[in-house]
């Protein structure tokens, strides 16, 4: 009798315990305002759906993931990487298999599953001009590192990242499906060009406060950011011509410790309305192809998803093979 | 000697507050020593044993630029400080005390300020359409724009802001101490103001202008927000370098060893700034 009774408050508790830990799980992501209605539209969605509580948590930070991982004390469940990241990563093991049959990957934009990621969002550089500071802005690549027909200033993204030696390749006429594998000393000789015109942007906030200034009243910056930036009155133009596209990705590192509240969580964040309602408050595209149906046409208008036309698919796979050579050759040059 | 009497005691102070410090002691060797060493022995572990990381750091043209930057723009900081902090300083120690009181306040209030809230604002000021490019134009100074930010220029500028208030406050306290009736002393025996300035009283701050300036370099060797935000990449000093090993290349074998180059340098002239202090203080008994 007594046992039986000690027994059931024993397992009570561990019941208890058990929910306890689960009711919670933590999402890192970049913060800003990307971050915010990350939070909007998945989070508090997902708290209210199942009771768990999204504590979030960030800026990402791949020496992190790496200490965490190797460490085994991982702390976050689910976090926003970066595209090349999360294809490398989960060939060197620092990512859980994703749950498919959680996740219904069927309606998922196929350029950004992977067996241990799926696209967070999806986003293009674009070339964004401040058209009240320039006498003409710059359309295309060739435009932006033609620094006699666009003399002045011009802003890059600063990281080692797809995006920027894409856009040196194609603007010194390199063809859209002749990209890969990328003629590096060819890019950085064309860069070199326009390196002392550079002004580096870190992070996006920086981006639109370069281009608002007219500090650089032009450059490669996310599509997102210069949509945001017209909403607060910037006349700013962009030119969508061979957009690059990248992604953002969701990946759980491997060890986490809410795995299966984490695969519920990604796959509320890739359904149809998840991906809208992130794609409505950011200007970055869904990367479910049943969201759009879902979005304010004049809206879905504006997003990369609907620049097909010139669009340029930045190699995910490429990148995740020479993510490590191309950055520290990105860096010493960047230096030199 | 009456000094002679006091040491054993002391001693026994010192032995039973260095008791005291145990905890903290050991806190700080479980969560700074450990984790830095596991760093640094990174450096000669991965990818695998041997000292590969430090031959291509140390053999690399770029690597070496970044040391050579990071000293630059330290010696370059340290010496704009020193210039401006020594007149500082000295009308400081001259002033009226309660109009001095103000200036400390000035200073203290510039430190206890968030220091990346502190260079976004030099960002704005300092940018080509910021505020004092646009006075300088609108005055006619300049037709166009000065680059005053993301070069040497930001970098120097806004760490010199920084670390002004580390090379006034020791030097105050130095020149505090000399008494003035030593300047009468050096007119009476003939020596005009300059050689004044130049025969007594610079010898006598030299103390207080070490002390401040090692610490200064020091402290500009492995500084990361600054350099960051107002310099441009082809000035990158080493901290940066080391937080793009580990945080975005994911390459700690590098990052522990050029965070092991950092150390040595910094130890080594923390040594020799001990050395300073010491004499100081001796010399102050």
């Amino acid at each position: 009798m007594n046992t039986t009774y000690a027994s059931a408050v024993f397992a009570a508790a561990l019941a208890f315990s058990t929910s306890a830990f689960s009711a919670e799980i933590v999402f890192s992501s970049w913060g800003g305002t990307t971050q915010d209605a990350q939070k909007a539209a998945w989070a508090d969605k997902f708290t209210t759906e199942t009771g768990t509580t999204v504590l979030q948590d960030g800026p990402t930070d791949y020496g992190k993931i790496k200490a965490m991982v190797e460490a085994n004390g991982v702390s976050w469940d689910v976090v926003d990487v970066e595209g090349d990241y999360a294809a490398q990563a989960g060939k060197n093991g620092m990512l859980e298999k994703l749950d498919f049959t959680v996740i219904d990957k069927s309606k998922l934009d196929s350029r950004f599953v992977t067996d241990y990621s799926v696209g967070s969002f999806y986003y293009s550089f674009v070339i964004g001009c401040n058209v009240d500071a320039v006498d003409a802005c710059p359309k295309s690549w060739a435009d932006l590192f033609d620094t006699k027909k666009f003399p002045g200033k011009r802003t890059f993204y600063k990281w080692s990242a797809p995006g920027v030696i894409e856009a040196a390749l194609l603007a010194d006429g390199v063809a859209a499906d002749k990209l890969y594998p990328l003629d590096l000393d060819r890019a950085f000789k064309k860069l070199d060009t326009i390196k002392g015109d550079i002004i580096w942007w870190s992070g996006g906030a920086q981006s639109q406060q370069l281009i608002a200034s007219a500090e650089a009243p032009f450059g490669s910056v996310w599509n997102g950011r210069m949509t945001a930036l017209a909403e607060t009155g910037v006349n700013v133009e962009t030119s969508w011509e061979q957009n690059i596209t990248a992604a953002d990705s969701l990946v759980v590192p491997k060890g986490a410790k809410n795995k299966d509240a984490a695969m519920k969580f990604i796959a509320l964040a890739t359904s149809a309305q998840g991906q809208a309602d992130l794609a409505a408050a950011t200007g970055y595209a869904p990367t479910n192809l049943d969201s759009a149906a879902l979005m304010d046409p004049e809206k879905a208008k504006t997003l990369p998803d609907q620049q097909t036309a010139s669009q340029v698919n930045a190699d995910m796979n490429y990148w995740a093979e020479n993510r490590d050579a191309i950055g520290e050759r990105w860096y010493a040059w960047q230096a030199q | 000697m009456p000094s002679v009497v006091a040491l054993p005691e002391v001693a026994t102070v010192k032995r039973r507050e260095f008791r005291s410090t145990l905890p903290a002691l050991l806190f700080l060797a479980l969560f700074f020593v450990v984790p830095v060493i596991s760093l640094l022995l990174r450096s000669v572990l991965e990818p695998q044993l041997g000292l590969q990381n430090y031959v291509e750091l140390l053999g690399s043209s770029t690597y070496l630029k970044v040391f050579f930057n990071t000293f630059m723009v330290s010696a370059v900081v340290t010496i704009v400080s020193l210039t401006i902090g020594f007149p500082v300083a000295w009308t400081l120690a001259i002033m009226p005390s309660r109009w001095a009181a103000i200036v400390f306040a000035i200073l203290l209030l510039s430190m206890w300020t968030n220091l990346l809230a502190r260079t976004y604002a030099w960002m704005v000021l300092l940018q080509r359409t910021g505020l004092i490019n646009k006075m300088l134009m609108g005055l006619g100074v300049i037709d166009k724009p000065l680059a005053l930010v993301n070069n040497l220029t930001g970098v120097t500028i806004g760490m010199t802001y920084i670390m002004l208030p580390f090379i006034i406050l020791p030097l105050y306290g130095t020149i505090r101490k000399i008494d003035p009736a030593i300047l009468q002393a050096a007119a009476l025996c003939g020596a005009n103001r300059w050689q004044a300035l130049t025969r007594v009283l610079l010898p006598l701050t030299v103390p207080g202008m070490a002390a401040g300036a090692l610490m200064v370099f020091v402290m500009s060797l492995g500084y990361f927000v600054t350099p960051a935000l107002l310099g441009g990449t082809s000035n990158m000093m080493l901290a940066e370098l080391i937080a793009q090993f580990v945080q975005s290349l994911v390459n700690w074998g590098m990052g522990g060893a050029a965070a092991l180059v950092l150390l040595v340098v910094t130890l080594t002239l923390y040594a020799v700034q001990l050395r300073f202090v010491g004499d100081e203080s001796e010399g102050g008994r």
